[in-house]
């Protein structure tokens, strides 16, 4: 009988509370998007499905050693993967194998939207100042705003452990949601002519700019801001084992198998770190406002310094402002949003080409951000 | 207003000059760092093409033939490029991997029916 009773206290039913309810449909919700409107499926199944392992109620701290926060259980040792920012330069790497950079290197002018696209993370930052987060916290919040999920989480695993469940759920959420933040963004700061300028079509990239283009950023990139050298570097590694052509098997392995089998590790973890009893809290709140207002401001910055880019071009050389929006680095997401708005404003002007150069420079651009905050605040 | 004011509880005091400081100095690194690869990668292709065009050169050739050998169009990469990448990679398309064995009936008909076939044939002649 005295089995039966403890059998019965461990169980879901004695320990939920409204807040596990809450967050199991947070999950739910999270998988219905992905599954229903292809949101994000590869991150936002695993998400999902990891807000309901972690929220599943469970008597906490009796020994069984189930929680994501208990050290022991299966879930701590995963979820150290993330802690110890180990995942995120391993999807860097199966990012860089897969990135072509060829539309950046034809047109390196597209990089500097790359950069100040970057605006929200700064300005972000002091807004959580005002807010009342420290230093560090600030700064790990700050990074939501360069759209850039793996760059998020690693930031906030060196400055902020204890938040980067909401920060990673907020820029995982607000990465499936950019075909709604972005747009009205983009159609408030343009004309309408503006948005139908036709750009030049890009150039070809030879073999040896394509093979150059990783060693001479990592280096340089890597000489500015170090911190930023475990996100480049697995980056362009990625990219130089692609571009080289004699390392197919290893750029194989990085953009397919190696990245998924990380991408459903850290989805889980993050998930399932988002327990209702450390997770429900005003802080996570103000993240989650922060991290709009991140997103917002970064899209604004892109387009915006598109638009003084253009007052010193020449007319044919003139950029679309919509494509600065690409410059936040949710790749590919944003620059497909460029991509939908550029044919609403007008339907033969296809920018997707010209959106992935911003688009890549903002995960340069991120990374580097990143590393300045590490060197500053470490 | 009260819930908003208890939710966001901004309070602007709390910025000093090195909260500032840091966002303006990280702000301009990260656009220092990008301008400088932007500066490199606007270099690089005039150095490509100038080697190319001395080449060409020593090898009596016009120079404006290498140079456009060099520049071909976007729209025709891309189409070249799709083609290849269709050739190679996605000659097998995706499939459902849903297996389903069909049943096949048969209506009798004496041209396929089993007693006029070949391996009756002896039978018939003994």
């Amino acid at each position: 009988m005295e089995g039966f009773v403890r059998f019965f206290e461990h169980s879901a039913f004695v320990n939920v509370t409204p807040g596990h309810l809450l967050m199991i449909l947070v999950g739910l919700i999270f998988i219905y998007l992905a599954i229903r409107y292809e949101y994000k499926p590869l991150l936002l199944v695993p998400i999902g499905f990891g807000i309901l392992i972690g929220n599943t109620p469970f008597a906490e701290h009796a020994g069984l050693h189930l929680g994501i926060y208990e050290e022991g259980s299966v879930m701590s040792y995963l979820y150290m993967g993330v802690l110890k920012g180990i995942f995120p330069p391993l999807i860097f790497l199966g990012i860089g194998a897969m990135t072509d950079f060829s539309p950046l290197i034809s047109n390196p002018k597209l990089m500097l939207l790359g950069a100040a696209a970057q605006l929200g993370i700064f300005l972000t930052y002091i807004g959580a100042i005002s807010l009342g987060f420290t230093n560090p916290e600030s700064a790990s919040i700050g990074i939501i705003g360069g759209a850039d999920g793996p760059t998020a989480i690693f930031l906030s695993s060196k400055l902020a452990p204890h938040l980067i469940g909401s920060i990673a759920i907020a820029a995982y959420s607000y990465m499936a949601l950019l075909p709604l933040i972005q747009p009205p963004i983009m159609r408030l700061l343009t004309t309408k002519k503006e948005r139908r300028i036709k750009m030049k079509p890009p150039r070809s990239v030879s073999k040896l700019e394509k093979i150059l283009f990783p060693v001479v950023a990592l280096l340089l990139t890597g000489f500015i801001a170090p911190g930023s050298l475990p996100l480049l570097g697995m980056l362009f590694l990625g990219n130089l084992l692609k571009e080289s052509m004699v390392t197919k098997r290893l750029a194989d392995t990085a953009k397919n198998s190696m990245i998924d089998m990380v991408t459903i590790i850290l989805g889980l973890t993050i998930g399932a770190s988002t327990q209702a009893t450390t997770f429900l809290t005003q802080e996570s709140l103000r993240i989650f406002i922060l991290g709009t207002t991140a997103f917002m401001l970064s899209t604004a910055g892109g387009v915006l310094f598109a638009k003084i880019m253009n007052l010193f071009l020449s007319t044919e050389n003139r950029i679309n402002p919509l494509i600065g929006a690409a410059g936040v680095s949710a790749v590919p997401d944003s620059a497909l949003v460029v991509q939908i708005e550029g044919l609403k404003a007008d339907p033969e002007n296809h920018l997707i080409m010209h959106a992935m150069a911003p688009n890549i420079a903002g995960v340069i651009g991120s990374a580097v951000a990143a590393g300045i905050m590490m060197s500053y605040l470490l | 207003m009260t819930a908003f004011v208890q939710i966001l509880p901004v309070d602007l005091s709390a910025i000093g000059r090195e909260h500032i400081g840091l966002a303006v100095i990280g702000y301009s690194v990260v656009f220092l760092s990008l301008f400088l690869l932007f500066l490199v990668f606007s270099i690089i292709p005039k150095f490509l093409t100038r080697n190319l065009r001395k080449k060409f050169h020593k090898e009596g050739g016009e120079e404006k033939a290498a140079f456009t050998g060099n520049m071909i169009q976007g729209e025709v990469s891309a189409a070249i490029a799709t083609a290849i990448s269709l050739y190679l990679e996605e000659l097998h398309d995706e499939e459902t991997a849903i297996l389903t064995i069909k049943k096949v009936g048969k209506s009798y008909s004496p041209w396929n029916s089993k007693i006029y076939n070949v391996i009756n044939f002896n039978r018939f002649q003994r």
